[in-house]
C-alpha cells in the first residue's frame, strides 16, 4: 500500500514536473526578449569580447627620443629598444618640451631622455641613469615601455661588464656579472595575454548574468500577464512548490546544457585562449555553477515587479561583479567586507573555478573547495527560490480567493 | 509660442515626470542608490592604491643559510609576502591550482655550493599568468630582486678587491633606469580604473533610465496624454520630462568629481572646471544616446536590451584597460560611437595630464554631437510615441 503510494506520488510529482516545463518552455520559446539573453548573447557576447582582447598584449608603443648624449652607446640603446617588439621610436626630439608636445598631441604614449653626460659617466665607470617617461592613461603603455628598456638596460649591462673584465673565458664572464642566474617562467599564461586572462573570467560572468535577465524578463512578464495563477492549479498537490520550481530550472538547466558547453569549451577554442580542463572535471565543476545560477536568479527575481526593470536593476552588477570575483583586483588585497559580500554570488566561485580549471589545469581534488561552496549555493538557493516561489502562490491564490468571493456577493 | 508658454509647459511636464519618479523606487534606485553605490564600492575595494603582501610560496630544496637569507629578503618587498613552503614543484604548483598563492620561488639542491664554486646556479621563479595584475607585480619584485642579490654578492667580491661603494655600483649596474610614470607615480589601480568606471556605470543607467521613462509613457498608454502637455510637441515634450533626470544626474556625476578629486585627492591637473564640463557633457550625452535608441528600436525591450549592451560593452571598448590602438582596425574605428571611449580621452587631456582645453577639441566635439543625435530621429520617435503600440 505505501509503495503503491510512493509510486503513485512519483508519477504524479513527474508529471507536474513536465508539465510546468512544457509551459516555461513554451513561454521561453515565444518571447523574443528572454531569448535574446538566453540565446543571443551568450552564443555573440564571447565572440565580440574574444575579438576585443584578442591582440593578448599592447605591441609597438610609440615613443619619443631625446639624445642629449649622441655617443655610440646612447644611440645603441635606442636602437635596441626600438627593435623590442613592445616599444616604436617614432620621432628623435631636440629636447624634452618638443618630446611633451608630441605627447600632448598623442602621438606618442612615453618619451625615454638620455641626459649628455651619460656616455661620459659610462666612461668613467659610474652609474648613469636614462629617464623614462609614460603617459598613465593605460598601465599596458608603461608596462611595455618598462620592460622593453629594463631589459635592454641588462643585455647592454652585462656587455659593459664584460669588456671591462680582465676574465679570460667567457664563462668566467657570466658566473662574475651574475653569479647566481634568476629565470622568471609564467604558467598558464605565456605571452602574459589580456585575453587569456579576461576572458574565462567574463564567460563565467556571462552564464550567470545572462540568466540573471532571462529569468528576470519571464518571471515580470508572468507578474504582469497574472499568469501566475496558473501555476495555483498545480499547486492543489502537495509540495507544488517544488514540482514548480523543479520544472521551471529544468528549462533552463536544458538550455543552459547547451549555451554551458559553447562557452566553455568551444570559445576558448576558437579563440586559442590557453585550455587546460579536463572534461570530467569541467564537467562536475559546470553542473553545479548552472544550478546555482538558475536558482540565483529565481530568487533574484523575486524583486522583479514589471518586465523590463530586471534591465535596469541587473546590468550594472556585471562590473562590481567582475571586480569582486577577485580576477584582476588580486582577492588577496580585497577587504574583508567586500570579500564576504562575494561569497553570495555564484559568479564568484564561478570565475576562480573555471580559470583554476581550464586555464590551470586544476583537477577535482585542487578545484574541490569552488565546487563544493557552488552546491552549497546550490542548496541554499534552491530553498530560498521554493519560499520565493511559496509566498507568490499564495498570494496569487488569495487573491484569486477573493476575486471568486466578489464575484459571488455581486450575483448575491 | 511665446517663451513663457515653453516654460510653463516646461515646468508641468518636469513636474508630471517628477510625480511619476516618486511613485516607483525603481527610479530612486536607478539613478542615486545604483551610483553612489559604485562610487563607494570600486573606491573601497581599491583603496591600498598597490595590492600589497600577495601570498607567494617557497620551494627550498637547497635549504642553507644562503638560500634562507635570499627568501628572507624577498619578504622584506612590499607586494610579496611569504605564506607557504612545499617539498617540490609540484606541490607548490597544485597549491597555485587552488589559488593559495600567486607565484612560488624554486630554489634547487646545491645552489649554494655551486655559487661558492662559482657554477652559477639557477633559482626559478613561477607567477600565475591567469592572474596577469598579481603575476606582474610579482614579477617586478623579481626583477629589483635578482639584480639586488646579485649585487650583494657582487659587491662583497669588489669591495674586497679595494674598489670604492661608488665603483662597486658602477661596475655592477652601469645603466640604471629611472621611471617617470606620469601624474600617477603611485601607479595607483584606482587612480587608472575607477576615474573611467564609475562615469561608465553612470553612462550605463542614464541610457536605461532615458529608454524605460520614454518607453513605460508608451507601455502604460500615457503616452498621448504626456505628449497633450507639451502642446504635441515633441521636442517640448522629451526636453520638459527630462530636465528632471538631466538635473539628478547632473548632481550625480558632479558629485562624483567632488568625491573623487575633492575628497579622496585623486588627480586633477585641469581643475575642477573642465572635469564638471566634462560630466554635464557625458549626462547629455547619454540622455541622447536614450533618446536615440528608443527612437530607432521603438520596443521597450528592443531599447533596453541595446541600451543594455551599448553599454556594457563601452567599457571594453573605451580603452582604458586595454588600449584602442592594440585592437583590431575595426574596433578601433567603432570605438568613437561609445560616449565613454570620449569622456575618457578628455579625462585623461584634463584631469591627468591637466593639458588646456584645446587639446581636447574632438573628444568635446563629439560628445556635443552625441547630444545632437535626438534631432536626427525625431519623426519616427514621433510616430513611434502616438502611434505604436506596447509590444510586449
Amino acid at each position: 500500500m505505501k509503495r503503491q503510494n510512493l509510486v503513485q506520488s512519483l508519477k504524479e510529482g513527474l508529471t507536474d514536473i513536465f508539465q510546468v516545463w512544457g509551459m516555461e518552455m513554451h513561454s521561453v520559446m515565444r518571447d523574443a526578449g528572454v531569448l535574446i539573453f538566453v540565446i543571443l548573447v551568450p552564443l555573440a557576447y564571447p565572440l565580440i569580447y574574444a575579438f576585443i582582447y584578442t591582440n593578448e598584449t599592447v605591441r609597438e608603443v610609440p615613443v619619443v627620443a631625446v639624445d642629449e648624449s649622441h655617443s655610440s652607446h646612447s644611440r645603441e640603446f635606442l636602437r635596441k629598444v626600438d627593435g623590442t617588439a613592445e616599444v616604436r621610436i617614432v620621432e628623435y626630439a631636440p629636447d624634452l618640451e618638443r618630446a611633451k608636445d608630441i605627447m600632448r598631441r598623442k602621438g606618442a604614449y612615453g618619451t625615454i631622455r638620455i641626459p649628455d653626460d651619460f656616455n661620459d659617466r659610462l666612461m668613467q665607470g659610474e652609474q648613469a641613469t636614462i629617464a623614462i617617461y609614460c603617459d598613465m592613461s593605460g598601465l599596458l603603455y608603461y608596462k611595455a615601455l618598462l620592460s622593453s628598456c629594463t631589459e635592454v638596460s641588462l643585455e647592454m649591462n652585462r656587455d659593459i661588464q664584460i669588456t671591462r673584465l680582465t676574465n679570460t673565458t667567457t664563462r668566467e664572464d657570466e658566473v662574475t656579472t651574475r653569479p647566481i642566474e634568476y629565470e622568471y617562467v609564467t604558467l598558464f599564461n605565456p605571452q602574459n595575454g589580456f585575453a587569456s586572462f579576461l576572458i574565462p573570467a567574463v564567460l563565467m560572468l556571462i552564464i550567470q548574468q545572462t540568466l540573471l535577465l532571462g529569468v528576470g524578463l519571464s518571471v515580470g512578464t508572468q507578474r504582469e500577464h497574472g499568469s501566475f495563477l496558473q501555476l495555483v492549479t498545480i499547486d492543489r498537490h502537495r509540495r507544488g512548490t517544488l514540482r514548480i520550481v523543479l520544472g521551471k530550472a529544468l528549462v533552463y538547466l536544458m538550455i543552459y546544457a547547451v549555451m554551458g558547453a559553447y562557452i566553455a569549451c568551444v570559445v576558448p577554442h576558437l579563440f586559442h585562449l590557453v585550455q587546460l580542463a579536463d572534461g570530467n572535471t569541467l564537467a562536475a565543476f559546470m553542473l553545479p555553477y548552472i544550478l546555482a545560477c538558475i536558482f540565483f536568479a529565481m530568487t533574484a527575481s523575486a524583486v522583479v515587479r514589471n518586465r523590463e526593470t530586471c534591465m535596469l536593476l541587473f546590468v550594472f552588477t556585471s562590473l562590481p561583479l567582475l571586480f569582486i570575483s577577485g580576477i584582476s583586483w588580486p582577492e588577496a588585497s580585497v577587504p574583508v567586507f567586500w570579500k564576504v559580500v562575494s561569497w553570495i554570488f555564484p559568479s564568484t566561485f564561478g570565475i576562480n573555478g573555471y580559470v583554476h580549471i581550464n586555464t590551470m589545469g586544476a583537477d577535482l581534488a585542487n578545484a574541490a573547495p569552488q565546487i563544493t561552496v557552488l552546491w552549497i549555493q546550490t542548496g541554499i538557493y534552491f530553498i530560498t527560490t521554493c519560499l520565493v516561489y511559496r509566498w507568490q502562490i499564495i498570494r496569487a491564490r488569495r487573491k484569486i480567493i477573493q476575486e471568486r468571493y466578489k464575484q459571488q456577493t455581486a450575483k448575491a | 509660442m511665446t517663451m513663457q508658454t515653453i516654460t510653463h509647459r516646461i515646468g508641468r511636464l518636469a513636474l508630471r515626470e517628477g510625480k511619476r519618479m516618486c511613485s516607483r523606487p525603481l527610479y530612486v534606485f536607478c539613478m542615486v542608490i545604483a551610483p553612489l553605490f559604485c562610487y563607494i564600492f570600486f573606491t573601497t575595494l581599491m583603496s591600498n592604491g598597490l595590492p600589497t603582501n600577495l601570498p607567494v610560496g617557497v620551494v627550498d630544496q637547497d635549504n642553507t643559510s644562503t638560500t634562507r637569507a635570499i627568501v628572507r629578503q624577498m619578504d622584506v618587498f612590499q607586494q610579496t609576502h611569504i605564506v607557504a613552503r612545499y617539498p617540490d614543484v609540484t606541490e607548490a604548483r597544485h597549491a597555485m591550482q587552488r589559488g593559495e598563492i600567486y607565484a612560488f620561488y624554486y630554489i634547487p639542491h646545491g645552489t649554494t655550493e655551486d655559487a661558492i664554486a662559482n657554477r652559477q646556479p639557477r633559482v626559478s621563479f613561477y607567477t600565475n599568468g591567469a592572474y596577469l595584475i598579481a603575476g606582474s607585480l610579482l614579477y617586478k619584485d623579481l626583477l629589483t630582486m635578482s639584480v639586488l642579490a646579485n649585487a650583494a654578492v657582487g659587491q662583497q667580491t669588489l669591495l674586497a678587491h679595494g674598489a670604492t661603494e661608488r665603483q662597486a655600483l658602477g661596475f655592477l649596474q652601469p645603466i640604471v633606469i629611472d621611471t617617470h610614470p606620469l601624474n600617477n607615480p603611485w601607479l595607483n589601480y584606482s587612480v587608472y580604473l575607477s576615474n573611467t568606471l564609475i562615469p561608465g556605470i553612470l553612462m550605463l543607467l542614464i541610457f536605461l533610465v532615458t529608454v524605460y521613462a520614454i518607453g513605460s509613457e508608451v507601455k502604460e498608454g500615457t503616452a498621448h496624454e504626456w505628449i497633450h502637455t507639451a502642446g504635441d510637441n515633441l521636442p517640448l515634450a522629451l526636453a520638459g520630462k527630462l530636465l528632471p533626470h538631466t538635473i539628478i544626474f547632473t548632481v550625480m556625476a558632479a558629485g562624483y568629481d567632488v568625491y573623487l578629486y575633492g575628497v579622496l585627492g585623486y588627480p586633477c591637473n585641469s581643475g575642477i572646471g573642465p572635469m564638471l564640463l566634462a560630466a554635464l557633457l557625458l549626462v547629455l550625452a547619454s540622455q541622447s544616446f536614450g533618446i536615440f535608441l528608443y527612437g530607432l528600436l521603438p520596443s521597450l525591450r528592443f531599447a533596453l536590451s541595446a541600451a543594455s549592451l551599448w553599454g556594457v560593452l563601452s567599457f571594453s571598448i573605451s580603452g582604458f584597460s586595454f588600449p584602442v590602438m592594440a585592437m583590431h582596425p575595426t574596433l578601433q574605428a567603432l570605438s568613437i560611437l561609445f560616449p565613454l571611449r570620449h569622456y575618457f580621452l578628455i579625462y585623461v587631456d584634463q584631469a591627468l595630464n591637466g593639458y588646456s582645453l584645446a587639446y581636447s577639441w574632438q573628444p568635446l566635439l563629439a560628445l556635443l554631437i552625441f547630444t545632437l543625435l535626438p534631432l536626427f530621429i525625431l519623426k519616427r520617435l514621433h510616430n513611434a510615441i502616438v502611434y505604436y503600440r506596447y509590444i510586449p
